[in-house]
């Protein structure tokens, strides 16, 4: 049964996804499964023994140390993540989701998340992971990951969030815009919003055309602005987003293989860093 | 393409760890190296470069991160004779070799096989291998002064006691540090490192065996390659099994195969002997830290840096250090817990471990040990399920027919006891042979079918076979005969 994935760890972002994932699951009319990955402390690097001696037995004992630390530290991170789970639903429920379900498991946090989203609508995510709590203006590596590996949109919460009341649209007229604009004008989730399409490139006929182009599909069933500006997208955009109060942004994602991206840099992951509000990405 | 992540992972995840475990590693590699150069007849040179280079080289290409492979006790007791026969020129050839036989199993996906070695066989080898490490100290303990004992012992006191004081410092390090600076300043007169061959003072160079390519030279070298493949195989499939359970991780235990056969490969042509993962240095890796490809790295590396820079120090390293070393690797490789377990375990896999262990040790070759280990487990494992075997019959009430009913797996081992439930001697109008509870598994199993109901028909007997079930029917239809034109009479339908 299709559902939103709202996936949540310790960090401050907890609250925004639900936030988020209650919005989404009011609009959309659809239950939301409310993940969390236990996260365990790897006790291999944890010992400080570098005696390098092993005696009798010392495969077994090894085993042994290994099991208890990680167990105790385990049952830890079960005991957090029943918490936060909890938080979570209680959230969501407030929120005014229609039904909430929760996920607790071990294992990767990238390769959970992408087992789970096969059945998900939507995936809601923070912006960063627990471990890069006070890196601010950066990505977490691990949902750069998902991004790039997942196949389904990806909510991606900022800090602090409002219900979004405004789209900022980056159209910039590649397949994944246009199946970000399709999906703009018939997903439920942005039924009644105002959009703010921008495109950041130089005012000449040919992109004023396809700006006009895209947009001409939305007017009609609600309110539509354009701009049209050269300059650098991530300041362009990260502009106007500023200027919009409730605004969420909306665009298609990574464009480029990860090994293009790796030398000339990513527009999206640079947008994702620099804007302060919810960015939904379209693949 | 590996990812940056992964990438990031597989080196970066804990580079402090990984660097000082690296450290740790590559002094319990130094023993192990020179002593087994020793057993095969070579320089320590040819050990320590294989060392340096299939560590570094694994490092690389290799499936399980934190896994130390180097030249190892296992291989090396394999190469005496074709080193003392033919020149270590041979034996270069025999690891170039041993690394295109390797790449090829692992593209031919076999390390799949493990599946059929049991764990009784995995123990024996492991046993087997810490014997052989032991007996391989046996020289190095033999018609020596007393001196040595002493040295040995109070090695294996500061290994064994010093962690104590302090897990800082690694304790063979220490053993190995104490008794040099005692041998040297007391003046003793043993055995040193120096006396046992020329150690590296350069970087390896790359150079072709000097061998004449011909047919001849694959013949004599071919036998060994295999066997060294095939040992190095098994012996990492292990490591790599103990590292996957240790570190709770996954690894590519096919990737690992192309890569040891990349690693000696290469080897080979630097000069050094071929090698293979090894267990017990891989266990210190773990316990000291390390778990990814860096610590591995570190360890080829630091090696040859010790070499190089400290070589002529090394060189009065009495070789009672050194074994004092071995003796820890042997006694951390050996698994203690199955000589307890002895009494609990069904004596059946006692047997396996046992019989592994004393084949390897007999014939020093433990490709041969694990052969054996799995045959007999084997036999053993069909011993059991031929057990699962039941026949009942029942007579019909006028005497004239009777029904058989077979339950459980019929295959090679149980088909004497299928066949011998038939009274062929009753005289009877016709018999039912009910299957629809039993599994036909091979074509023994079918054989003894077909000879029951052509005996019982010889007798002017009707034969009825009901119930096969689905993957019997089709072992049964294509192979079983009594169905077939030339049978003497039809059957009725099945």
């Amino acid at each position: 049964m299709e559902h939103i994935l709202a996936c949540i760890d310790a960090s401050a972002y907890a609250n925004s996804v639900s936030d988020l994932a209650a919005w989404a699951s009011t609009r959309l009319q659809l239950p939301v499964e409310l993940l969390h990955v236990v996260q365990r402390r790897d006790a291999v690097a944890a010992r400080h023994d570098l005696s390098g001696a092993i005696g009798l037995g010392v495969k077994t004992n090894l085993m042994e140390e290994l099991v208890r630390l990680e167990e105790s530290d385990a049952k830890l991170q079960v005991e957090r993540g029943r918490v936060l789970l909890a938080a979570g639903e209680q959230r969501l429920q407030e929120g005014g989701a229609v039904q909430v379900r929760t996920l607790h498991r071990h294992g990767g946090i990238v390769e959970t998340i992408l087992e789970r989203e096969a059945d998900a609508r939507l995936v809601v995510i923070g912006k960063r992971g627990a471990g890069h709590e006070f890196a601010s203006d950066h990505i977490g590596s691990k949902i750069e990951r998902v991004v790039r590996a997942s196949d389904r949109p990806i909510l991606i919460a900022s800090r602090a969030v409002e219900e979004p009341r405004a789209i900022v649209f980056a159209y910039d007229a590649s397949k994944a815009a246009n199946r970000a604009l399709e999906r703009l004008l018939n997903s439920p989730l942005f039924t009644g919003l105002p959009v703010h399409m921008v495109l950041a490139e130089t005012d000449d006929a040919a992109h004023r055309h396809a700006l006009d182009k895209a947009a001409g599909q939305l007017r009609g069933s609600r309110d539509v602005r354009t701009t049209l500006q050269g300059g650098k997208p991530e300041t362009v955009i990260a502009d106007i987003v500023a200027q919009t109060p409730g605004a969420m942004l909306m665009m298609g994602a990574y464009g480029h293989s990860p090994l293009r991206t790796l030398i000339v840099g990513s527009t999206t992951t640079a947008m994702i860093r620099t804007v302060h509000v919810p960015v939904l990405l379209v693949r | 393409m590996p990812t940056f992540a992964s990438l990031k992972s597989e080196w970066l995840a804990n580079p402090r760890g990984d660097i000082l475990a690296g450290i740790v590693v590559a002094l319990a590699l130094i023993p192990e190296a020179i002593g087994f150069s020793i057993i095969a007849g070579v320089d320590p040179r040819v050990g320590l470069y294989a060392s340096f280079s299939i560590a570094v080289i694994i490092s690389l290409v290799g499936g399980r991160p934190g896994m130390i492979s180097a030249a190892t006790a296992a291989v090396a007791v394999l190469i005496t004779p074709l080193v003392r026969d033919h020149g270590v020129e041979y034996l270069f050839a025999a690891t170039i070799l041993m690394g295109v036989l390797q790449a090829i199993a692992g593209f031919l996906r076999l390390n799949l096989l493990m599946q059929y070695v049991s764990r009784s066989v995995i123990t024996g080898f492991v046993n087997a291998l810490a014997i052989l490490i032991f007996m391989a100290q046996l020289p190095e303990l033999t018609g020596v002064p007393m001196l040595t004992y002493v040295l040995v012992a109070a090695g294996l006191a500061v290994i064994y006691l010093f962690p104590r004081l302090t897990r800082a410092v690694p304790s063979p390090l220490v053993a190995i540090v104490l008794l040099t600076i005692l041998a040297f300043y007391a003046g003793f007169d043993i055995r040193t490192v120096g006396d046992m061959g020329e150690l590296p003072t350069a970087l390896p160079s790359f150079f072709i065996p000097d061998v004449p390519f011909t047919l001849e030279t694959l013949q004599i070298i071919l036998p060994y390659s295999l066997t060294m493949a095939a040992v190095g195989l098994l012996e990492s499939m292990m490591t790599a099994q103990i590292v996957d359970d240790l570190t709770d991780t996954p690894s590519d235990k096919q990737r690992e195969m192309k890569g040891q056969g990349i690693a000696n490969f290469v080897t080979g042509f630097l000069g050094g002997m071929g090698g293979c993962a090894m267990i017990g240095q891989s266990v210190i890796n773990v316990k000291s830290g390390g778990s990814t490809r860096l610590s591995t790295f570190v360890a080829g590396v630091f090696l040859l840096f010790l070499l190089l820079v400290l070589g002529p120090v090394v060189a009065i390293i009495p070789m009672a250090a050194l074994v004092a070393v071995m003796i820890m690797v042997s006694i951390g490789t050996f698994s203690w817990r199955s000589i307890r377990d002895i009494r609990h375990h069904p004596w059946q896999s006692s047997v396996v471990m046992l019989v592994t262990v004393i084949v390897t040790v007999w014939t020093r070759d433990l490709a041969r040990g694990v052969l054996a280990g799995v045959i007999l487990s084997g036999l053993f494992f069909a011993s059991k399920v031929k057990r699962l075997f039941w026949v009942d019959s029942e007579a019909s009430a006028d005497g004239r027919s009777r029904t058989y009913r077979i339950e459980g797996q019929v295959f090679f081992a149980s088909s004497e006891r299928f066949a011998d439930a038939f009274d062929f001697k009753e005289v009877l109008d016709r018999v039912v042979i009910d299957l629809s509870q039993a599994h036909f598994w091979d074509i023994s199993a079918v054989g003894t079918l077909d000879q029951a109901i052509l005996k019982f028909r010889r007798e002017g007997t009707q034969v009825e076979v009901i119930g096969l079930n689905e993957a019997s029917a089709s072992m049964v239809e294509r192979f079983a005969t009594h169905d077939k034109p030339g049978a003497d009479a039809a059957p009725t339908a099945h």
